[in-house]
C-alpha cells in the first residue's frame, strides 16, 4: 500500500536531487566560460604589452643602430683616407646587426667595406640600374631605408642609406644591410611551437616569420583565404600601423583551434612596420586548467555533498513516514477495536432492553391472568346468580389464584433481590436431612396428590453442609416442585447425596419428561418454558429455577443439568461441607 | 364416526319418520342409544354458543360458568389448534380469543379463522392481557371484530358479546 506512495515520493525527490546536481554543473559550466573569458581577456593583454614592448625594441633598435651609422657619416667631415675601414669594422661589432656595412662614393661606386668577404668592390650601382635610393639621399640629404630585398647573397635584408656630406657637397653614401635574422637575435625569444613572432610591413610583405610557415618578402594575402576575414581584419590593422588584438580560426593537422594574436607597429625611418605575436588558443586552457580542476572539485564535492545530505534527509522522512503510518495503523486499529467493542455494548444493551421488556410482558402477563381469573369470578358472585356449589367452585378459584398471585409475587421479589444482589445469606452449617425434611412436608401434599413417590438416599454420616438453610430448603423446594410436576402418575424422585473431597454432591433425579439437552442451559434462564402447555398444565411462572440458580451461586455453588428427551433429569449442585457432621438419619 | 355425518343421518332419519325413538334411531344406524340421544341433545339445544380459547384454565372457567349462567352454550379450547379445531366441529356463534398462548399464538389463529371461507362469518372478540394500542391494532386488522383487556369488567364483556351477536344476526 505505502510502496507505491513511497516510490512516487521517491521519484519526486531523485528529481529535486537531479535538478540541484544539474543546476550546480550548470553553474560550474557558466563560471568555466566566464573565467575562460577573463583569463583569455588578460592573456592577450599580456600578449599585447609584449608586443608593444618587442616592438618599441626593434624600433629603438633600429633607430639607435642607424644612428651609430649616422654619427660616423658626421663625424668625419668628408671621407677619411681609409674610406671608413676602422668605423665601419667598429660599428659592425658594437651594432651587431649588420650583415655588411659599405661606403659608396658619389660615383655610385663600391669602395669599401667590412667586413671585406661580403663586400662586391667595385661594384657600380649605375651601371647595375640600382641607383634609385641612392639617388634619393643624394637629393634628400636624410637617411633612407629601403624595401627589405634578399642579396646577391641570399641574405635578407633592409637596405639603410645614410647620405655623407663634406662642405655641403655629396660625397657619397654609406649603406648598411640589416639582416632580419641579426635583428632577432639580439632578443631572447624562443618558440615553443606554440607562440612565434611575426613581422609585416605596411604593403603586407612578410619580413620575418618565427615558425617558419610563410616566406620572407611574399605577401601575406597570399596566404590568408578570402573569406578568411577575421584573419584580413587583422593584417589590416597591422598594415595601417595600429596596435590590437585579434583572433582567427586556423584549421591545422592537429585539429581547428584559434589563434591569438597581439601586434603593434614599428617605426622606423620611412619604414612602417608591424609585429605580431601569435599563441594559439590552448595556451589559456592551459592556464586555467587547474581553475577547471578547482572548479569541477567544488561541484563534485557539492554535488556528493547534496547526494549524502539528501540520502540522510529521504532515509529520515522514510522512517518519519513509516513510523507515522505505524502510529497510524495502530490507532486504526485502537479504534476499530473500540469501535467494535462498542458495537458488541450496544447489541448487548438492545438484548437486555429487549429481555427488560420481554420481562415486564411476562409479568404483565402473569399478574394479570389470575387477576381476570379472581376478577370475572368475583363479579359473577356478586350477581348472585350461581348455584351453591358453583359459587364453592368460584370461591376455591379465587383462593387458588390469590395463591398464585402471592406466590408469583414472592418469586418477582426472589429475581430481583438475586439481580440486584440484596438477596441476604445467612450462612452457617446445616444438616442436609433437617433441610430435606422440611422440603419434602411441603411438597409432600402435591408428590401424593400426583401419585409420585419420593425417595432419598443419604448416607447418615454426611457432614453438615455450609449454607443459609431457609435458602436451601427452597433450594430443595423448587427442584422437588419441578421434578413432580414433569414426572407422571407412578413415577419416582430420586434425592441423592455424597462427600466428593470438601465437598457435598446431592442430585434430585426424576422419571419424567425430561429435557432435551439444547435446551439444558436454557432452563434456567427467567420465564423460559420449552413447552408452555406442559408449564401452564403443571402451574408456576418460569421463575422456579432462575431463582434456585440464583440462590445456589449466592450460596458458592452452582446447580447444573443431566438430561435426555423422555428419560428423565437429574439436578445436581455441589455445596461445602460444613465443620459439624450430622447425626441425624431418616430414610424416606 | 364423523359427528356431522351422524348429524346428517338422524336429521335425515327424523324427518322421514317424525315419531321414531332414540331407540330406534340407534338400532338403524348401529350405535349406542346414549351416543345417539347426545347428540340428538346437541342439535336440540338452540342456545347461543361461545368458543373460548385460552390456555388459562381457572380464566376460562370462571368466564365459562359467568356465560352458561347467561344462557349461553359455552366450549372452551386450550390453544390456538384446538381452538380451530372446535370451531369447525362446534360451529360457535362468537369466538372469545386469548392472545397469549403456547403453540399457536391468538393473532395466528385468528388469521387461520379469517382465512377459512367455512369460519369467517364468525365473530371474534380478542381477550388478552396484552393492552398495547399497536397490539390492538393488529389484532383488529387480522380481522378480529372486537378487542377487550383482560382483567376486564364482566359485565362489559357481556355486553360486548351480545353487540357482536346481533351484529352477526343482521
Amino acid at each position: 500500500m505505502w510502496g507505491k506512495k513511497n516510490r512516487l515520493s521517491l521519484v519526486v525527490f531523485a528529481v529535486i536531487v537531479l535538478l540541484l546536481v544539474g543546476s550546480i554543473f550548470f553553474l560550474w559550466m557558466k563560471a568555466n566560460v566566464e573565467v575562460r573569458s577573463i583569463v583569455e581577456e588578460q592573456y592577450q593583454q599580456q600578449q599585447l604589452i609584449l608586443t608593444q614592448y618587442v616592438s618599441y625594441s626593434i624600433g629603438e633598435l633600429l633607430s639607435e643602430r642607424v644612428l651609430l651609422l649616422e654619427v660616423v657619416a658626421q663625424k668625419q667631415q668628408g671621407v677619411p683616407d681609409d674610406q671608413f675601414m676602422s668605423e665601419f669594422e667598429t660599428v659592425y661589432q658594437v651594432a651587431e646587426i649588420y650583415y655588411v656595412l659599405e661606403f659608396i662614393d658619389a660615383n655610385g661606386t663600391v669602395v669599401s667595406g667590412y667586413p671585406v668577404e661580403h663586400v662586391p668592390q667595385g661594384y657600380n650601382l649605375y651601371s647595375n640600374n640600382m641607383s634609385r635610393a641612392f639617388e634619393h639621399v643624394k637629393n634628400t640629404g636624410e637617411v633612407y631605408v629601403s624595401e627589405p630585398v634578399s642579396t646577391m647573397e641570399g641574405v635578407f635584408g633592409a637596405y639603410v642609406w645614410v647620405p655623407v656630406f663634406e662642405n655641403g657637397e655629396f660625397r657619397g653614401s654609406i649603406l648598411g644591410i640589416v639582416s632580419d635574422e641579426n635583428i632577432i637575435s639580439q632578443f631572447e625569444t624562443s618558440s615553443d611551437g606554440r607562440n612565434y613572432v611575426y613581422i609585416v610591413n605596411d604593403k603586407g610583405m612578410i619580413l620575418y616569420d618565427q615558425s617558419g610557415t610563410y616566406e620572407k618578402g611574399t605577401s601575406y594575402f597570399d596566404y590568408a583565404e578570402n573569406d578568411d576575414q577575421q584573419r584580413l581584419s587583422i593584417l589590416q590593422a597591422q598594415m595601417s600601423g595600429q596596435m590590437g588584438n585579434g583572433k582567427y580560426w586556423q584549421e591545422t593537422s592537429e585539429g581547428d583551434e584559434y589563434v591569438l594574436v597581439s601586434y603593434s607597429p614599428v617605426n622606423w625611418y620611412n619604414q612602417r612596420w608591424s609585429v605580431g605575436l601569435t599563441s594559439l588558443d590552448d595556451a589559456v586552457d592551459d592556464i586555467i586548467l587547474s581553475v577547471y580542476v578547482k572548479l569541477f572539485t567544488v561541484a563534485a564535492v557539492s554535488v556528493l555533498f547534496i547526494l549524502f545530505v539528501s540520502s540522510q534527509v529521504y532515509f529520515i522522512l522514510l522512517n518519519w513516514n513509516k513510523s507515522l503510518e505505524t502510529e497510524v495503523e495502530k490507532k486504526t486499529r485502537e479504534l476499530q477495536q473500540s469501535n467494535e467493542s462498542l458495537i458488541t455494548a450496544n447489541i448487548k444493551l438492545k438484548e437486555l432492553d429487549r429481555l427488560k421488556n420481554e420481562f415486564l410482558s411476562m409479568v404483565s402477563h402473569e399478574l394479570k391472568t389470575p387477576l381476570t381469573a379472581m376478577k370475572t369470578s368475583s363479579e359473577f358472585l356478586l350477581e348472585e346468580k350461581c348455584a351453591p356449589d358453583v359459587r364453592k367452585q368460584l370461591l376455591a378459584l379465587i383462593v387458588r389464584n390469590v395463591d398464585r398471585q402471592a406466590r408469583l409475587v414472592d418469586d418477582l421479589l426472589d429475581i430481583s433481590r438475586i439481580e440486584s444482589r440484596r438477596m441476604k445469606f445467612n450462612m452457617e452449617n446445616v444438616s442436609l436431612h433437617e433441610a430435606l425434611d422440611h422440603s419434602l412436608e411441603s411438597i409432600r401434599r402435591f408428590s401424593e396428590s400426583k401419585g409420585v413417590e419420593i425417595e432419598v438416599d443419604m448416607p447418615a454420616s454426611l457432614p453438615a453442609v455450609h449454607a443459609d438453610k431457609d435458602k436451601l430448603i427452597q433450594v430443595f423446594v423448587n427442584l422437588l416442585n419441578n421434578a413432580v410436576k414433569f414426572t407422571p402418575q407412578g413415577g419416582k424422585i430420586t434425592v441423592h447425596a455424597h462427600r466428593s473431597g470438601a465437598d457435598v454432591e446431592i442430585s434430585v433425579r426424576d422419571t419424567g419428561i425430561g429435557i432435551d439437552p439444547a435446551y439444558a442451559e436454557r432452563i434456567f434462564d427467567k420465564f423460559y418454558q420449552i413447552d408452555n402447555t406442559s408449564t401452564r398444565s403443571a402451574g408456576g411462572c418460569g421463575l422456579g429455577l432462575a431463582i434456585t440458580k440464583g440462590l445456589l451461586e449466592g450460596m458458592d455453588s452452582s446447580i447444573r443439568v443431566e438430561s435426555e428427551s423422555g428419560a428423565g433429569s437429574r439436578f445436581i449442585f455441589t455445596l461445602k461441607a460444613g465443620a459439624v457432621s450430622s447425626i441425624h438419619s431418616e430414610v424416606h | 364416526m364423523n359427528t356431522e355425518n351422524i348429524d346428517q343421518k338422524i336429521l335425515a332419519l327424523m324427518e322421514s319418520n317424525p315419531h321414531m325413538t332414540d331407540a330406534e334411531i340407534a338400532r338403524s344406524l348401529g350405535l349406542d342409544e346414549n351416543a345417539i340421544r347426545q347428540r340428538i341433545d346437541f342439535l336440540c339445544d338452540t342456545r347461543e354458543k361461545i368458543l373460548i380459547v385460552d390456555e388459562e384454565i381457572d380464566a376460562s372457567t370462571a368466564l365459562r360458568l359467568a356465560l352458561e349462567s347467561e344462557g349461553y352454550n359455552v366450549i372452551e379450547a386450550l390453544d390456538g389448534y384446538e381452538g380451530i379445531r372446535k370451531a369447525k366441529s362446534e360451529n360457535p356463534d362468537v369466538i372469545l380469543l386469548d392472545i397469549m398462548m403456547p403453540g399457536m399464538d391468538g393473532f395466528e389463529a385468528c388469521q387461520l379463522l379469517k382465512a377459512d371461507p367455512a369460519l369467517k362469518h364468525i365473530p371474534i372478540i380478542m381477550l388478552t392481557a396484552k393492552g398495547e394500542v399497536d397490539d390492538k391494532v393488529e389484532g383488529l386488522e387480522l380481522g378480529a371484530d372486537d378487542y377487550v383487556t383482560k382483567p376486564f369488567n364482566l359485565k362489559e364483556l357481556k355486553a360486548r358479546i351480545r353487540m357482536v351477536l346481533r351484529r352477526g344476526a343482521v
